[in-house]
C-alpha cells in the first residue's frame, strides 16, 4: 500500500524518488471513460454551434441570462456536488476533463463553471458541516445558487493576509464588513466564500472562512467590470457593510482560513489546468487546419520547419500539460493529502504553455490572427488571466521552492539533533543547523540513495529516466548549496527560488511524461506508442538543457547586476538613455 | 405506445478520411476510427422518443422506449447515451460487425420483437457505412407487419400511424396498422414532424435535430437496465450470406478546369460533359 502522506516533488528535493506515486500513469476506470464520453458528446451537443454567439458575447461583455440557465438545465453547476446532494459527484479526474471540454469552445463559460466549482462552493464541499451541505448543496448543483470565491481585496492579492474586511463577534453571529475585488461570478452568484480577519495574535493574523448569502442584509455587489479577456463571465466587487452572519455559517476551523483557502485553491487547481488542455487542442486544431490550407510561395505553410517548430512544440507541450494535471487529478482522487506543490507545479505549466500556444498559434495565422473576425485574438486575451489568477505564477514558484527548502531545512534539522553528542554547543535553529548539520548531511551525502532510480520504467526509457535522475540527484545538491548559501534568507533571495522552482517544474512535468508514455508503451508496443516516444524525447530533452542551464546559473549569475539596474530604473521611474 | 429502436454504431461520418483499407483489400482497418451512432437511427431514437412524450415535458415518458444494438462491448457505450437522451431500457445482442449482414440482423431484431412485443419498431432508413437499406424491410417481412419506410412525418391516430413518406417525386401519404416497422428520414426531426396523441395542438418543438442529454441524465443512465444476449443464441442456424469481395477505396477526384466565359463553358457542356 502506498502511503498518502508523502510527496513526490517535496521526497524529490531530498534526492529520493518516490516512482511508485507517478507510476503507472493512473488509469480513468472502464466505466467512467464511458460516462466521459458521453458527457463530451452532450457538451459538443451543447456548445458547439455557438461560436457566433460566443464571439458577439465577448464584444458585448456579457453572456445573455436565457443562456446561464440553459447551462443550469445541462447540470454543468453540479459537477463537483456529491450525488446525495444532486450533483454529478465527479472527482477531480472527471471534473477536469469536463472543464477541458467547455473550454475548447469558449474560456468565459468555462470560468463561469470553474469560479463556481474549483474555488466558489469547494470549501463547502471540502470543510462544510453536514448540516450545511444540506442547507446549500441541493441548490449549488442545480445553479439555483450560483457560487463565487472571494479572498481577494484592494490592498490584498498575492499577500492574502493582508485582508482588511473583518468579522467582529457579536452574541452569537459574527458581523462582516469590508470590501471584496475582482470576484469571478459577483454579478450572478448567490453564494459567497468569504474570508475575513478574526483577530490578531502577536502579529499573526487571523482569518476564517464565512458562507455569506446575497440575501442577506448588507451585501451587495458593483458593476460588471470590463476586461481583456474572459469578458462574457461576470467579475464584480463585492462590498460587505455590517452583514450579520450566524454561527452556523463559519466555514471550516476558526481562524484556521489561510488553510481553508490554500486547500481550496489546490484542490482546484485541476479545474485550471484543464481549462488549459482545453484551450490548447483547440489551437491545435485551429492552427493545424490553418496551415495546411493556407499557401505562400506555392505551397500551403505546413511544410515550412518555422510553422512546424511552433506546431510540434504546441502539441508537446498539450502532451506534458495533460500527463501533469491528470496526474495530479488523479492522486488527489487516490487520497493523496501532500499534493500542494505538484498542483502548484501544474497549475504554472499549463497556464504557461495555454500562453505559449495562444501566442504561436495567432502566429501562424499572422494578420489574420490580430482581426478580430478570428478568434485568435480572443484566445490570447481569455488565456492571459490564468497566469494572474488562483495564485500568480510568481507566488506559485516561491511556493514551489521554498516548500522543497523548508522540507530539507528541518530534514537537516533533525540530523543535526542526531549528532549531538559530537558538537558541544547546543544546537538550535537555522543559523546553526546551517553551519554544522549541512557539513555533516553532505559528508555523509545525506540522502537516502536507496530510492535514486526509476525501477519501473520500461527499458526502451532508461536514456530519458537517467536524465531525471542525474537532475534529481543535482536538484537535492543545488537544494543543499543554495540553503548553505542563503540560510534563511533565502526567502528574500526570489531569483534563486526561481530557479530552483523551474527546475522543480521541468522535473515533475517530465516524471508525469515518462509515466504517461510508459503507460502507453505498455498498452500499445513501441510501435503503437511511436509518435509518444518521440516526444517524451523532445520534452526530455528541452528539460535537461534547461535545467543543466538553471544548475549553472546557481553559482554564477548576473542576478545582482540585473537587479541594480531595475533599481536604478525605479529611482528614475523612467528610461533616461536617448539617441537624440 | 411501446418502440423498440434498433440502433448501429457507425465509423463518424465526419472522420472518413481516417477508414483505411489495407493493401490485401479484404477488409477495412477499423483502428483509430470514432465511433457514433448511425444519424438516421438517431433521428429514429429522437422519433420514438417524440412519440411517447407530450413534448412539454420530455421528462414523463407515456409508453417505454427499448433501445437495441448488435455489436461487441464498446457499443454500450453508445446505448449509454442513449439511455441519457431518454430510452428506458437498453438491449445489446454480443456480435462482432464482420459476421454480420442484413438479413441476419433482421433474422435476430425478429427474435428480439417475439419477446419484447413492441407496438413500432424503428430505425433508420439506412446506415451511412454499409448503405443496404434493407433491414427494416426484411423485418416486417418476417414478422409480416406493414411497414413505413423513408418516413418524414409521423402522426399518431386512434387506429395506427399516418407516416408521410419520402419518395422519389414527392411525399406518399401511408396509414399502418400496429404492430408495426417503421425507418425514418432527414425530415423526421423537424419541430412539427412528429406528433403523438399527447401533443398539443400547435406545439412545435424548438429545435431542429436530435435532443442530447443533460448531465444529470447522463449519471442516471448508468443505473437503467442493459441486457445482454448473444447472437448465436438467438439465430442459432443461421450465418451471414454476404461475401465480401474486396474493399477499394473510391477513386480521388479529378481536377476541375477554369473556363474562360460563358461561351466556353457551353461549348463544354454540350461536347465533353455532354449534358446539354
Amino acid at each position: 500500500m502506498v502511503d498518502t502522506s508523502v510527496s513526490f516533488m517535496r521526497s524529490l528535493c531530498m534526492g529520493v524518488i518516490e516512482e511508485q506515486i507517478v507510476l503507472p500513469f493512473p488509469r480513468v476506470q472502464d466505466e467512467q471513460r464511458e460516462t466521459l464520453r458521453t458527457v463530451i458528446e452532450s457538451i459538443r451537443q451543447l456548445l458547439g454551434s455557438k461560436e457566433t454567439d460566443f464571439a458577439a458575447w465577448d464584444r458585448a461583455g456579457e453572456m445573455p441570462k436565457e443562456f446561464i440557465e440553459q447551462l443550469k438545465e445541462f447540470g454543468l453547476f453540479g459537477l463537483i456536488v456529491p450525488e446525495e446532494y444532486g450533483g454529478l459527484g465527479f472527482k477531480s479526474t472527471a471534473y477536469s476533463r469536463t472543464l477541458q471540454e467547455v473550454a475548447k469552445y469558449d474560456a468565459s463559460v468555462a470560468v463561469t463553471i470553474g469560479a463556481h466549482s474549483s474555488i466558489g462552493m469547494r470549501g463547502l464541499v471540502l470543510f462544510g458541516t453536514d448540516e450545511q451541505k444540506q442547507r446549500f448543496l441541493p441548490r449549488l448543483a442545480t445553479g439555483e445558487m450560483i457560487a463565487a470565491f472571494c479572498l481577494t481585496e484592494p490592498g490584498a492579492g498575492s499577500d492574502a493576509a493582508a485582508i482588511k474586511t473583518r468579522a467582529e463577534k457579536d452574541g452569537d453571529d459574527w458581523v462582516l464588513t469590508g470590501n471584496k475585488l475582482w470576484i469571478t461570478n459577483g454579478g450572478i452568484a448567490d453564494f459567497f466564500t468569504v474570508f475575513a480577519r478574526t483577530g490578531d495574535e502577536s502579529g499573526k493574523v487571523h482569518m476564517t472562512a464565512f458562507i455569506v448569502t446575497r440575501d442577506m442584509e448588507g451585501v451587495s455587489v458593483g458593476p460588471h467590470e470590463h476586461k481583456m479577456g474572459l469578458r462574457a463571465s461576470s467579475t464584480t466587487t463585492l462590498h460587505l457593510d455590517s452583514v450579520r452572519v450566524p454561527e452556523q455559517n463559519v466555514l471550516g476551523p476558526l481562524n484556521k482560513g489561510f488553510k481553508v483557502a490554500m486547500q481550496i485553491l489546490n484542490n482546484g487547481r485541476t479545474g485550471l489546468g484543464g481549462g488549459a488542455i482545453g484551450g490548447m487542442k483547440r489551437l491545435i486544431e485551429m492552427s493545424t487546419q490553418y496551415a495546411n490550407q493556407r499557401q505562400t510561395f506555392g505551397k500551403p505553410i505546413s511544410e515550412y520547419g518555422s510553422i512546424k517548430l511552433k506546431v510540434g512544440q504546441m502539441v508537446v507541450n498539450c502532451y506534458a500539460t495533460e500527463a501533469v494535471v491528470d496526474m495530479v487529478a488523479m492522486l488527489i482522487d487516490q487520497g493523496y493529502e501532500e499534493y500542494a506543490v505538484e498542483a502548484a507545479i501544474s497549475k504554472v505549466f499549463a497556464s504557461e504553455a495555454l500562453w505559449q500556444a495562444a501566442d504561436e498559434a495567432l502566429q501562424i495565422a499572422g494578420g489574420n490572427g490580430y482581426m478580430c473576425e478570428y478568434p485568435y485574438e480572443r484566445i490570447l486575451r481569455d488565456a492571459r488571466i490564468n497566469r494572474i489568477f488562483e495564485g500568480t505564477n510568481e507566488i506559485l514558484r516561491l511556493f514551489i521552492a521554498l516548500t522543497a527548502m523548508n522540507d530539507v531545512g528541518s530534514q537537516l534539522q533533525e540530523l543535526s539533533s542526531t549528532v549531538k553528542g559530537i558538537f558541544d554547543d547546543p544546537i538550535k535553529g537555522f543559523g546553526v543547523m546551517r553551519q554544522y548539520a549541512m557539513k555533516h548531511a553532505t559528508l555523509v551525502t545525506g540522502y537516502p540513495r536507496a530510492k535514486s532510480r526509476f525501477t519501473l520504467v520500461d527499458p526502451l526509457l532508461r536514456e530519458h529516466a537517467a536524465v531525471f535522475e542525474d537532475a534529481t540527484r543535482h536538484l537535492a545538491a543545488a537544494v543543499d548549496r543554495i540553503l548553505r548559501k542563503h540560510g534563511r534568507n533565502i526567502i528574500g533571495k526570489q531569483l534563486a527560488s526561481r530557479r530552483l522552482a523551474n527546475i522543480m517544474i521541468d522535473l515533475f512535468v517530465l516524471a508525469c511524461v515518462l509515466s504517461r508514455v510508459n503507460s502507453s508503451l505498455a498498452e500499445r508496443g513501441a510501435e503503437g506508442a511511436q509518435r509518444e516516444l518521440d516526444i517524451l524525447k523532445v520534452f526530455a530533452n528541452q528539460v535537461q538543457r534547461r535545467v543543466r542551464h538553471a544548475f549553472s546559473l546557481i553559482d554564477i549569475n548576473d542576478d545582482e547586476l540585473i537587479k541594480g539596474v531595475a533599481d536604478y530604473a525605479f529611482e528614475q521611474e523612467r528610461f533616461v538613455w536617448d539617441n537624440i | 405506445m411501446k418502440i423498440l429502436v434498433a440502433l448501429k454504431r457507425v465509423a463518424d461520418p465526419a472522420n472518413h478520411n481516417k477508414v483505411k483499407i489495407p493493401a490485401s483489400g479484404d477488409r477495412i482497418d477499423t483502428a483509430g476510427l470514432e465511433w457514433q451512432i448511425n444519424p438516421f437511427d438517431l433521428y429514429a431514437l429522437e422519433t420514438a422518443l417524440r412519440l411517447t412524450e407530450n413534448g412539454k415535458n420530455p421528462k414523463k415518458r407515456e409508453g417505454e422506449v427499448v433501445v437495441l444494438t448488435i455489436g461487441p462491448k464498446e457499443t454500450e457505450t453508445n446505448l449509454r447515451s442513449a439511455l441519457a437522451t431518454g430510452a428506458d431500457r437498453a438491449i445489446r445482442i454480443e456480435a462482432v460487425d464482420e459476421e454480420l449482414d442484413g438479413r441476419l440482423v433482421a433474422h435476430a431484431l425478429a427474435k428480439i420483437v417475439e419477446e419484447e412485443k413492441p407496438d413500432v419498431v424503428m430505425m433508420g432508413k439506412q446506415v451511412v457505412d454499409s448503405e443496404t437499406n434493407m433491414v427494416g424491410q426484411v423485418l416486417a417481412e418476417l414478422l409480416d407487419w406493414p411497414m413505413a419506410t423513408f418516413a418524414a412525418t409521423i402522426q399518431e391516430q386512434p387506429d395506427g400511424l399516418l407516416v408521410e413518406r419520402e419518395v422519389d417525386g414527392g411525399v406518399a401519404k401511408v396509414k399502418v396498422t400496429l404492430p408495426a416497422v417503421v425507418t425514418v428520414d432527414l425530415r423526421i426531426v423537424s419541430p412539427t414532424s412528429v406528433r403523438s396523441k399527447h401533443t398539443e395542438a400547435g406545439f412545435k418543438y424548438p429545435y431542429e435535430e436530435v435532443r442530447f442529454a443533460p448531465l444529470p441524465a447522463i449519471m442516471q443512465a448508468k443505473k437503467k437496465p442493459l441486457a445482454i444476449k448473444n447472437l448465436s443464441e438467438l439465430t442459432p442456424d443461421l450465418k451471414s450470406t454476404t461475401r465480401y469481395v474486396k474493399y477499394e477505396a473510391p477513386p480521388g477526384r479529378k481536377a476541375g478546369i477554369k473556363v474562360k466565359d460563358v461561351q466556353e463553358l457551353v461549348q463544354k457542356l454540350a461536347t465533353e460533359a455532354k449534358v446539354i
